[in-house]
């Protein structure tokens, strides 16, 4: 290998050509995710190996750059953008699935894209639980960087739950492994601790994924209230009947006006809120719990239940859902989604809050909740190229913050907390608490080797916190 | 060691009562709060005292022994601190035994779904030693529902990590690396659980192929084997566990009738990927009793007088298929490792170690590897 000052020649030498671009264009549309942070990337590497992963990993330590992981860069909390000029390493070459079919599971490389997983793993009557709304797009290695939940984390947990192990290279370029097929592997839990690090303990290179039964049985309901406080009650009711729902849903009013516009699937735009309620398992099990879901709506004043009569109507109805964010770009042309959990039986007071404060700011503000998990992701609406927009956007979106962490909540619940959210993990955590995954980050990187600047404040590990956001970063 | 004893004395007040079971200590304090813990395990590091927490003792065989100077008690944390049903979340203290919170829990129909023949074991306890209880098939495991832990470290910091809340990505999992971390990284204090509605209906139905059933039943809280033959544990609507049961056509009882866990001289727990339960059933040298968990692939097996060479073969096919063989009771002197071969991470594990104990004093060794 080459050792001299040029980086790009260097990575080029390790890995050919066709996996290395440095042009301006190609540095700049890296340079940002789907959110509204942009960094400086050096260079782009596209490893199509643990191997070569590994190769780029010591050539930008001998470089001096930091590197960063991304996937499909589908990201909002600016997981995948440096905070300082960084290598980047793209995962998308790496697509190779294998399934295990009598175990369900499969070794999947982190480029797959989430929705082919599950269409790989369809004729075998099995998928991949987690379904992030942008799982068309999303890979693998995003979903276990972020420990991706999605409409189906409900009832089937989050990523980390569907993850047994994964390969992963180390800081100092070493492949190692962290779980396994088997149940509680020995040792303390890295596999655990490297879902959801956002791609600052290491690159993961492979996942054990766990791979789930269809179910025999589905029903899927939407039912339509006449205030937003009513649907959270059924939220609460259903829980507490002892039924966990495979999905529920919240939208309200301005977003179902909005999807209806879009596309046209017959929602009844009179309702303050609508719930999406989908119930899943044996085909006996579904049908009395569907009639419990339908009886706790029409106790709360649901004045429209429509279930969904097959498989075309389901899939509208969560067309409707997943049509959320195509459908505010005809009210505004950007929007700022949120990410933040309250506890499920405080929704009523951080929905009744979270309109105060978007009149308080004259802002628009449109709603989508998994709401059965208190998982709030209401979009505020604006144009960006009107003066003090943004300003206002971001002091709302701060007040959102404060409302969850003020009721028991905390800052993310999938997105990640990336750049976007790092400089607000004093107001949940403690210094001491800081400090602790400051050195749980040490033990896997103490150079900040990966993603520097990401997930934790600037001081975390002395108890130094930077007070003051740096510029650009948005919170 | 009699002045180390009137000054802990003196600074943290008389020596509790050892309880049964745990060894003879020069030192056992009960802590009551977190902040004592803290100031406890400060005093530990500083004169390097050989920490061992201790819950109800049931899992106290696992991993490498040592000699503790200082046993700490969890008895004097035993509250229920908020059980919040329509949030299907509970927030307690450490001590509380197993019964005690599901018991309580019952009276909701809910559940945390921990280990069902609890005996003394307390949540704190089961936490540290990550063990699930069988009706992991359907839920699985401990440490998917340990949403938030307040730690007091090696060092005396108290540490919280995660929220109590159900679904979070705020911050580094820290309630998973203290899940299964075997006290090594300090005294778990408190901790906030996911709950789920324990189902209306439960039955318990004899069946003759484990693999079978696992297929037929649609998705079973369990389907275990002993050596009096297999069973399938239901639990659902009255309309779905009457459908399943159905499907399974065994005979059935009322209720879930789960198995003893096995004793003897020496009790290993076999972990292979899931498809390979019924070979590990097969290749159990002789057991006196065992409880395999199909569809998981953990099989607990006890064994009196077993030379360690049969159980090496058990473990080298274990380890061979990517799982373990752990040994969970052993007599004193027994040639097996308690861990096996050690995981490749193991230099991030002692770092990690350290981050959290720096001075070494939290159960010295009980972790693979040594840690």
């Amino acid at each position: 290998m080459g050792g001299g000052s040029d980086l790009v020649g260097d990575l080029v030498e390790a890995l050919g050509s066709d996996s290395v671009r440095s042009e301006p264009l190609d540095r700049l549309l890296f340079s940002k995710d789907a959110g509204v942070t942009r960094g400086e990337v050096v260079a782009i590497t596209f490893p199509e190996s643990a191997t070569e992963v590994a190769a780029v990993i010591r050539i930008a330590a001998r470089h001096g750059l930091p590197v960063v992981v991304r996937g499909a860069g589908t990201g909002l909390a600016g997981g995948a953008v440096p905070s300082e000029p960084a290598v980047l390493v793209v995962t998308t070459r790496m697509t190779e699935i294998e399934v295990d079919a009598a175990n369900r599971t499969a070794w999947v490389e982190p480029g797959v894209i989430n929705l082919d997983l599950s269409r790989h793993t369809a004729p075998l009557d099995l998928h991949f639980a987690p379904d992030p709304s942008s799982q068309a797009a999303c890979t693998i290695g995003g979903n276990v960087a972020n420990n991706s939940g999605g409409p189906h984390c409900l009832a089937e947990g989050t990523t980390v739950n569907h993850v047994l192990a994964v390969e992963f290279v180390d800081a100092a370029g070493n492949v190692l492994l962290a779980g396994g097929p088997a149940p509680d592997p020995i040792g303390l839990d890295v596999r655990g601790v490297l879902v959801g690090s956002e791609g600052t303990l290491g690159v993961v290179t492979r996942a054990l994924v766990k791979l789930t039964p269809n179910p025999p049985a589905v029903r899927t309901m939407l039912l339509a209230f006449p205030d937003v406080a009513d649907a959270c009650a059924t939220v609460s009711a259903v829980i507490a009947a002892g039924v966990v729902p495979a999905a529920l849903e919240m939208m309200d009013r301005p977003l179902i006006r909005a999807v209806e516009n879009f596309i046209h699937a017959d929602l009844p735009v009179d309702a303050a809120a609508v719930l999406l309620a989908e119930v899943a398992g044996h085909p006996a099990g579904v049908e009395a719990e569907a009639e419990l879901v339908v009886a706790i709506g029409e106790r709360h004043n649901a004045f429209q239940i429509r279930v969904a009569r097959d498989d075309e109507e389901r899939e509208l109805l969560w067309k409707a859902r997943k049509s959320a964010f195509g459908a505010i770009a005809q009210i505004a042309p950007d929007y700022y989604l949120h990410d933040t959990v309250v506890p499920r039986t405080r929704l009523v007071e951080a929905m009744t809050e979270i309109y105060a404060i978007a009149d308080r700011h004259d802002l628009v503000v449109l709603n989508t909740i998994h709401a059965g998990d208190g998982n709030l992701h209401p979009k505020f609406a604006f144009d960006g190229s009107v003066p003090g927009e943004r300003e206002k956007v971001k002091a709302a979106a701060e007040e959102v913050v404060g409302l969850s962490i003020r009721l028991g909540g905390v800052l993310s619940g999938e997105h990640g907390i990336g750049l976007e959210k790092r400089d607000l993990m004093s107001l949940v955590f403690s210094a001491v608490d800081l400090d602790a995954q400051a050195r749980l980050r040490d033990a896997f990187d103490l150079d900040r080797r990966f993603n520097p600047g990401t997930v934790l404040p600037a001081g975390s590990r002395c108890f130094d916190f930077g007070k003051q956001p740096p510029e650009g970063v948005w919170v | 060691m009699t002045s180390l004893r009137s000054t802990v004395a003196r600074l943290f007040g008389p020596m509790a009562d050892v309880v049964e079971g745990a060894p003879d200590a020069d030192l056992v304090l009960a802590p009551a709060t977190v902040e004592e813990a803290a100031r406890i395990l400060d005093f530990a590091s500083e004169h390097s005292l050989r920490v061992l927490p201790w819950g109800g003792g049931t899992h106290q065989g696992l991993g490498g022994p040592f000699d503790p100077d200082l046993v700490l008690l969890t008895t004097q944390m035993d509250q229920i601190v908020e059980w919040r049903p329509d949030d299907l979340t509970v927030v307690l203290q450490a001590g509380v035994p197993v019964a005690v919170l599901e018991a309580r829990l019952d009276e909701r129909s809910q559940t945390a779904v921990l280990p069902e023949r609890p005996g003394r074991g307390t949540v704190g306890g089961v936490i540290a030693a990550g063990v699930s209880g069988w009706r992991r098939h359907r839920y699985g495991p401990t440490r998917d529902r340990v949403l938030e832990v307040l730690v007091a470290t090696g060092d005396g910091r108290v540490v919280r990590g995660g929220a109590q809340v159900v679904k979070n990505v705020t911050g580094y999992d820290i309630p998973k690396l203290v899940t299964g971390s075997l006290g090594s990284l300090g005294l778990i204090v408190r901790v906030c659980l996911k709950l789920w509605p324990r189902g209306e209906t439960a039955v318990t139905v004899r069946v003759d192929d484990p693999a079978r059933a696992l297929m037929s039943a649609h998705r079973p809280l369990a389907v275990l084997e002993t050596i009096i033959g297999s069973f399938a544990y239901l639990a659902g609507t009255a309309a779905e566990v009457e459908a399943q049961v159905a499907a399974l056509a065994g005979p059935v009882s009322e209720g879930l009738l789960w198995p003893e866990h096995p004793e003897g001289e020496v009790v290993v727990s076999v972990r292979v990927p899931p498809a390979s339960t019924a070979e590990a059933v097969g290749r159990l040298p002789g057991a006196t009793a065992f409880v395999a968990s199909h569809g998981v692939g953990e099989v607990t097996a006890a064994f009196d007088s077993i030379r360690d060479g049969a159980l090496g073969d058990l473990r080298s096919w274990s380890e061979s298929l990517g799982g373990s063989m752990v040994v969970l009771r052993a007599p004193a002197g027994f040639g097996l490792d308690p861990w096996g071969m050690p995981p490749t991470t193991l230099t991030i594990q002692r770092r990690i170690k350290a981050g959290f104990d720096p001075a070494g004093v939290m159960a010295p060794g009980r972790l693979p590897g040594g840690l």
